[in-house]
């Protein structure tokens, strides 16, 4: 077993406990910058997927994991951002102003559906919320004029100064191409976790936990229930939509059903099984969520025909998989990740009850 | 320091407080009993702005504090313990005395995303708020156990430790003797009376323990049926004949 020993507060308030700590997180940083070097075509877009997938999932973890709102709207996120960012490119904005816009777009979406959202919670949010993307979701399908209707909206490349950010260079020396956008994707997703983490160790993200864990005393410490509720659907928004104007130049090509409702849940599950409360958990569950559809098609070569070509086995496997993380494990794989750190930490001495279920005291009923 | 003017709350046709008027004064440690039921909880509610007085007003020194917001309530240096237990469960009881000291923040949301050295500075110093507290209150054993896996007594003492972290003026404490066993209140009296002495803290709190009250408490208040019977020393309320009749009935 490690102890570190905190002679100052500032190592306490440290996101590195120590070097060791840092040099692990900026080994993964250097295996990332130079993987498209020796990764194929399909790898690095796979990556840049899991980078995507990232962002979009910090922004729900926000929302979700840390705040305690569960939105199952968050597609329209997606869609917004990705509209938004396209439209701005089609006249003829740069990238780097279009992105941070379709952010803002998305945020200030995000606290109009926060103000409908302050007076509802749990079930009958995911509801009002689900409720809005159908809206997002028609309201760009009729607005043909903007949007072009089901026709769609062709997504232009991204550039920067002239420069395509989505071609592949060929490095000297090497036989595969490099992606550029996957170096774009994966600078946006640092940047973003840079931000996030910082947040979370910060007053705002702190009262973000305060309305999760209990709303009665958060407002007993000063947090405003509304301000919190309404900056963290925002923040959540605006990071979803990033990742939504980064997904449309994965595509191509956008149409009004390109983020659909299974998007939202494929996003709600990426937060769950990764763990909530988490940042790490964001990443384990992208690394999940990119996997999973390869392990799908593998096993699809082992099960009977009449399985694989009768739809529905991809949603059976997702289903049956959140519900075994919710029953079982429901601080997902980060949450076992640290089971089976402590396990070896203490390692002849571990009890087994360590984690065990205990019924909570009775919270505070005469108040509300 | 808090004056209750006439105060009235009532849910449906019953009516929890009513007419309720009482001052408290400033190095106060001022005890509300009375039966279940008697409306003491609600008092507190009404203090601490979870609930809408009907009727009358509440004065925190100059300031009228009848209608501000439940949360612009902690601004106005008023802490509060709940009956219960209201921890942030997930978090550490670190984390915990940090969450309270929000209404202290002077960064915004750009200066914390980025942490410059504003947000770091304060950092620093609610952790030294912090310490202070865990000091105060030996509780550095548990400082990163998360509050969830506690003992209740332990969860208490947090929970005082998290509402003296906003540096209070006033602190409501609702029930705090009870699920504790007889050292552990021993040892809450004397919390009590160095929250009140050392840190200038005025207290009102509501309780049952009448030996806890006989050894802390300034002044007594009696309550029935949400109206007020009397105020005064431990030993005169004890022995009023309306609050013998309004416990046992005779």
């Amino acid at each position: 077993m490690r102890f570190v020993l905190k002679t100052s507060y500032n190592r306490d308030i440290d996101v590195f406990r120590d070097r060791v700590h840092f040099f692990w997180y900026f080994l993964l940083v250097l295996v990332m910058l130079i993987a498209p070097l020796f990764a194929g075509t399909y790898f690095q877009s796979q990556l840049t997927l899991l980078f995507i997938s990232a962002i979009a999932g910090t922004g729900l973890m926000v929302l979700v994991g840390y705040t305690g709102l569960v939105s199952l709207g968050h597609a329209a996120f997606l869609l917004l951002g990705a509209y938004v960012h396209t439209l701005l490119l089609k006249y003829h904005i740069p990238f780097v102003v279009s992105l941070p816009l379709a952010a803002i777009a998305c945020g200030v979406f995000g606290m109009i559906v926060g103000l409908a959202a302050l007076r509802t919670t749990g079930v009958y949010l995911a509801i009002a919320t689900l409720a809005f993307a159908m809206i997002v979701e028609q309201v760009i399908k009729n607005w043909k004029s903007l949007t072009g209707g089901n026709n769609g909206l062709k997504v232009s490349d991204p550039t920067i100064f002239g420069f395509d950010l989505q071609s592949d260079v060929r490095v000297f020396g090497l036989d595969s191409e490099v992606s550029i956008f996957y170096y774009v994707c994966f600078v946006i997703l640092v940047l973003v976790l840079f931000l996030i983490v910082n947040l979370l160790r910060a007053p705002t993200g702190r009262s973000f936990i305060a309305v999760r864990d209990s709303e009665i005393s958060a407002q007993a410490m000063g947090v405003n229930l509304t301000a919190a509720k309404i900056r963290s659907f925002s923040l959540s928004a605006a990071l979803t939509g990033i990742a939504g104007g980064l997904m449309a130049h994965q595509i191509g090509h956008l149409f009004p059903d390109s983020f659909t409702i299974v998007d939202s849940i494929k996003l709600l599950m990426l937060v769950v099984v990764g763990g909530l409360g988490s940042v790490h958990g964001v990443i384990f569950g992208a690394i999940f969520l990119i996997l999973l559809p390869e392990a799908i098609s593998v096993l699809k070569g082992w099960l009977p025909q009449a399985m694989v070509y009768r739809g529905g086995l991809e949603p059976l496997i997702f289903g049956s998989i959140l519900i075994l993380f919710l029953v079982f494990e429901p601080f997902g794989i980060y949450g076992r990740w640290q089971k089976i750190l402590l396990y070896f930490n203490q390692f002849p001495l571990y009890r087994k009850k360590t984690f065990k279920r205990q019924r909570s005291f009775l919270r505070t009923e005469r108040v509300h | 320091m808090l004056i209750a003017d006439n105060l009235t709350c009532s849910f449906g046709g019953v009516k929890a407080v009513d007419q309720l008027s009482f001052v408290v004064n400033h190095g106060d440690i001022f005890s509300i009993i009375g039966p279940n039921g008697a409306g003491k909880t609600t008092v507190l509610n009404l203090f601490s702005r979870f609930y809408n007085a009907d009727k009358g007003e509440i004065w925190l020194e100059d300031d009228n504090i009848t209608k501000i917001s439940a949360s612009a309530v902690a601004k106005k240096g008023i802490a509060r313990t709940f009956q219960n237990v209201e921890l942030f469960e997930r978090e550490t009881v670190l984390q915990n005395l940090l969450i309270a000291q929000h209404i202290h923040r002077t960064t915004n949301l750009v200066t914390e995303c980025l942490f410059v050295g504003l947000a770091r500075r304060q950092e620093i110093r609610f952790r030294e708020t912090a310490e202070h507290v865990i000091d105060l209150l030996h509780l550095e054993q548990y400082r990163d156990a998360v509050t969830g896996s506690l003992p209740f007594g332990v969860r208490k003492l947090v929970e005082i430790g998290r509402a003296l972290c906003l540096r209070p003026r006033l602190l409501l404490m609702d029930e705090p003797s009870s699920g504790l066993n007889p050292e552990e209140t021993e040892d809450l009296g004397h919390w009590i009376e160095d929250i009140n002495q050392d840190l200038d803290v005025t207290i009102v709190m509501v309780e049952h323990d009448m030996s806890l009250i006989g050894r802390v408490a300034s002044r007594v208040l009696a309550m029935a049926d949400g109206r007020l019977l009397t105020i005064g020393t431990p030993k005169e309320v004890e022995n009023h004949p309306e609050v013998i009749e309004a416990y046992l009935g005779c």
